[in-house]
């Protein structure tokens, strides 16, 4: 057999694209397409999504890949291995078909349910067998909201799916989850690999009604032979469980090891750092995903990362040309940095959807602290991006009060910015190498395809293989500044609470 | 300003002009109780005001206008004012039959800028457009023309009117979109989509619902969604069709038109082309199921 034109597919089913990415089996980059479906907000709090979109936009998005890329280069698909967004819930009745929409990981309906079970024996005890903090997002609260709220499709659920699972039980007929995104379900007991009973008893479900556990590594099954013919895929293609978007975007980013710890900031952002142990955070502030029986993904996650520095710059930024944001964030960035480190004792809370880590409160929101008559258009720019770091940093401090950090990587679209680069290196007052985010989370999918196939002996292995590229090296004096700023930073997160809780009960009225 | 009223088959200065159902301008100088009920429109209006402040009901919707703003009012929305009564104030008028699908042949306009003109007044939800003084320009010149009728009048009538319409389409995409968040502008265009599905929907309809040209468009929806506009569509017409198969025991053909396939033929070559089944056999295994 001609291994040299044999390739891996990973499919990444992003929260707002699917991106679909092509490996030979040295890892070498072959090419990549996407596709993306909306997010319904039709009530507050609400995000969902269509499944039989995300399905059609798949089919759509790999056919295309696979005609205009993979089979004119004359490439057979060997392995096809999936990666997904955490946090997602679709009821499906006795026949597999979706009941209404799949609600996604930012939808925040069950904030009752969720502050109910929090701060009681049994919060805890759910969030130290199941390492997912107690949070509308996690699948626990959601399926307990849907119990309370939506009675109706609770009982004609047969079966609670990902969206992921439904992807894979429509391509090939069976529903699996795997151990990685099971992990962020708040259902799934990370110490003992079972579903945790505790969790679905809060939740009125059975085991039978959540998808088989399989591990990451999981190839057994395989694509239907409808789609086998309509998309020129053989028999022996294998279909790879694969894990969650967080995880691989850890995986790939070649944090593995101790003293490192990598940053992610798309729309949202998180902090995270692997290791053979879970972290135990008495708060309950830290998340702790499960890879392999071998490895956990620990870390925390910021509601608030590009997603405010966009609202910033559609508000207050120039257009030259219509709906050109990046061109106009570029602009920003430019702007911003004019002004010295510390935006001369301006401070910004980013806080505008609420946070989840470290602060975990739902009612916090923004705020431009120390203004004076000094202060230009341009420093208030700086505040909103210093602001967004800063955040991101009081994740990584609550993960360095239980392990060491040396070195950082970052990834995701906001950190291409060496702007971000920078100031992220100079805050942490640690070098940062940046990577690629969806990049990452493909490489992560393509090592663990690979390493299921025999190519590498084991995931550490597979992240040797793993370049880490351009270094940004911190400034000293820059770090000073920043962490004089930051203690007023971390005191206002708090001291703020109870007028964050008024002014929240105020705008929601 | 002195008032006026043309009137269809009454006044003569329309004749020519047989889309044109009323044109007037009007002044209240004392407050008029009872004069203007909320009412059904039969007919497309669009109202100036040059003066005062007036308090409506548009489309159940209650709006203040001011001087300089332009209201539209589609036929079949309610229009009139909630005391019923005309308050103190000058305002303009013109009541036009804008087709069932384009403009009329008094339109200059091409047939597809014409539908976009016309799809952007029907899925308008913000009858106000504030602040237009230009379009009292277009008011005045528009009087002149159709009472001093020199030579060339019936030329300038419509090309004013065509002026009118394109500026009064251009306002409301402004004031809907900012033209800074395309993922907003292209989560709107997403919920018209869905709505109108079984519609033929054209890319150029669709770029001008979100305010940009054709090409600009294209390119736009190309880099967010990944998919040409027309295959962004086939994708929401499949996923909607996928929902019906497996829900309902729909007719196929009545599917097809109703996700906006020209006929099951076109319908199930799509289908298969994407899914792999024929959308009877997708139904038979997604409904046979254990």
């Amino acid at each position: 057999m001609n291994r040299q034109h044999d390739c891996i597919l990973t499919i990444d089913l992003g929260t707002g694209a699917v991106r679909i990415f092509a490996f030979d089996l040295q890892g070498v980059f072959i090419g990549s397409m996407k596709g993306s479906y909306p997010t319904f907000h039709r009530e507050p709090d609400q995000s969902e999504q269509d499944p039989e979109q995300i399905f059609i936009t798949v089919l759509y998005v790999l056919k295309n890949l696979l005609n205009e890329l993979i089979q004119p280069a004359g490439y057979q698909v060997t392995a096809i291995c999936f990666s997904a967004a955490m946090h997602s819930v679709l009821p499906v009745d006795k026949k597999g078909n979706p009941i209404g929409n799949a609600i996604t990981w930012s939808d925040n309906r069950g904030k009752k349910e969720s502050n109910l079970l929090k701060n009681t024996p049994l919060g805890a005890t759910i969030y130290d067998a199941t390492g997912t903090p107690i949070h509308p997002m996690s699948p626990l609260v959601k399926i307990t909201w849907m119990k309370n709220k939506d009675k109706d499709r609770f009982d004609k659920t047969a079966r609670f799916l990902s969206i992921k699972s439904y992807i894979i039980q429509q391509l090939t007929g069976e529903s699996i989850i795997d151990y990685s995104l099971a992990s962020a379900t708040g259902l799934f007991n990370i110490h003992t690999f079972e579903w945790e009973q505790a969790a679905l008893d809060h939740a009125g479900i059975s085991a039978q009604q959540l998808p088989q556990l399989v591990p990451i590594f999981y190839s057994s099954l395989r694509l239907r032979s409808e789609f086998q013919s309509s998309l020129g895929l053989s028999d022996r293609t294998k279909i790879i469980a694969g894990a969650s978007d967080g995880c691989l975007a850890t995986l790939g980013a070649g944090v593995w090891g101790e003293g490192k710890a990598t940053i992610t900031i798309e729309q949202s952002g998180a902090v995270r750092v692997v290791g053979k142990e879970v972290l135990i955070d008495e708060k309950q502030r830290l998340f702790n995903y499960v890879l392999t029986k071998d490895y956990y993904v620990s870390g925390g996650p910021t509601n608030n990362g590009g997603v405010i520095f966009e609202w910033f710059t559609r508000e207050f930024g120039s257009f030259r040309k219509a709906f050109d944001l990046e061109d106009s964030m570029e602009g920003l960035i430019q702007e911003a940095s004019k002004i010295p480190a510390g935006s001369d004792g301006l401070i910004f809370l980013p806080y505008l959807l609420g946070e989840r880590a470290p602060i975990w409160n739902a009612n916090a929101r923004g705020c431009y602290f120390g203004l004076n008559m000094q202060h230009r258009q341009q420093h208030l720019i700086r505040a909103t991006i210093e602001g967004i770091l800063y955040e991101i940093y009081s994740i990584g401090k609550t993960l360095e009060e239980h392990r060491a950090i040396h070195t950082l990587s970052i990834n995701g679209s906001f950190t291409a910015y060496p702007f971000w680069a920078q100031l992220i290196a100079d805050i942490f007052n640690k070098p940062v190498h940046v990577k690629n985010n969806s990049d990452s989370i493909g490489l992560g999918a393509f090592l663990v395809a690979a390493t299921e196939m025999g190519i590498y002996k084991s995931l550490e292995d597979a992240t040797r293989e793993i370049d880490v590229p351009g270094m940004y090296r911190p400034d000293r004096n820059n770090h000073e500044v920043y962490m004089r700023l930051f203690k007023i930073f971390e005191r206002l997160s708090s001291k703020l609470a109870e007028d964050f809780e008024e002014i929240a009960n105020w705008q929601s009225q | 300003m002195n008032p006026y009223l043309l009137q269809k088959g009454v006044s003569k200065e329309l004749d020519l002009f047989p889309h044109i159902i009323e044109f007037g301008l009007k002044k209240v100088q004392t407050i008029r109780l009872s004069s203007l009920p909320v009412e059904t429109s039969q007919s497309f209006r669009l109202y100036y005001i040059w003066d005062g402040r007036y308090d409506w009901t548009i489309d159940d919707h209650s709006h203040i206008l001011y001087p300089s703003d332009l209201a539209l009012v589609l036929p079949g929305q309610s229009f009139g004012s909630p005391r019923s009564a005309l308050d103190i104030g000058t305002f303009s008028w013109l009541s036009i039959d804008i087709g069932d699908a384009v403009f009329g042949p008094w339109s200059g306009l091409s047939p597809t800028d014409s539908r976009s003109i016309r799809k952007i007044f029907v899925l308008n939800t913000q009858p106000v457009a504030a602040n237009l003084k230009e379009a009292g320009k277009l008011f005045q010149q528009l009087a002149q023309e159709l009472h001093l009728q020199e030579i060339g009048f019936q030329t300038r009538v419509h090309q004013l009117t065509d002026a009118l319409l394109i500026l009064i389409a251009r306002q409301l995409i402004q004031q809907s979109h900012s033209q800074r968040d395309f993922s907003g502008s292209f989560m709107k265009l997403e919920q018209e989509l869905r709505k109108n599905l079984s519609h033929q929907w054209a890319v150029e309809e669709m770029a001008a619902l979100v305010g940009l040209g054709t090409t600009a468009f294209t390119e736009k929806v190309k880099s967010y969604t990944g998919f040409s506009p027309l295959n962004y569509l086939i994708n929401i017409r499949i996923s909607e069709a996928i929902k019906l198969l497996k829900q309902t025991d729909h007719h196929l053909t009545d599917i097809a038109l109703e996700t906006g396939f020209y006929s099951s033929q076109h319908f199930s070559t799509t289908f298969k082309k994407l899914t792999g089944y024929t959308p009877s056999q997708f139904r038979k295994d997604n409904t046979d199921q254990p």
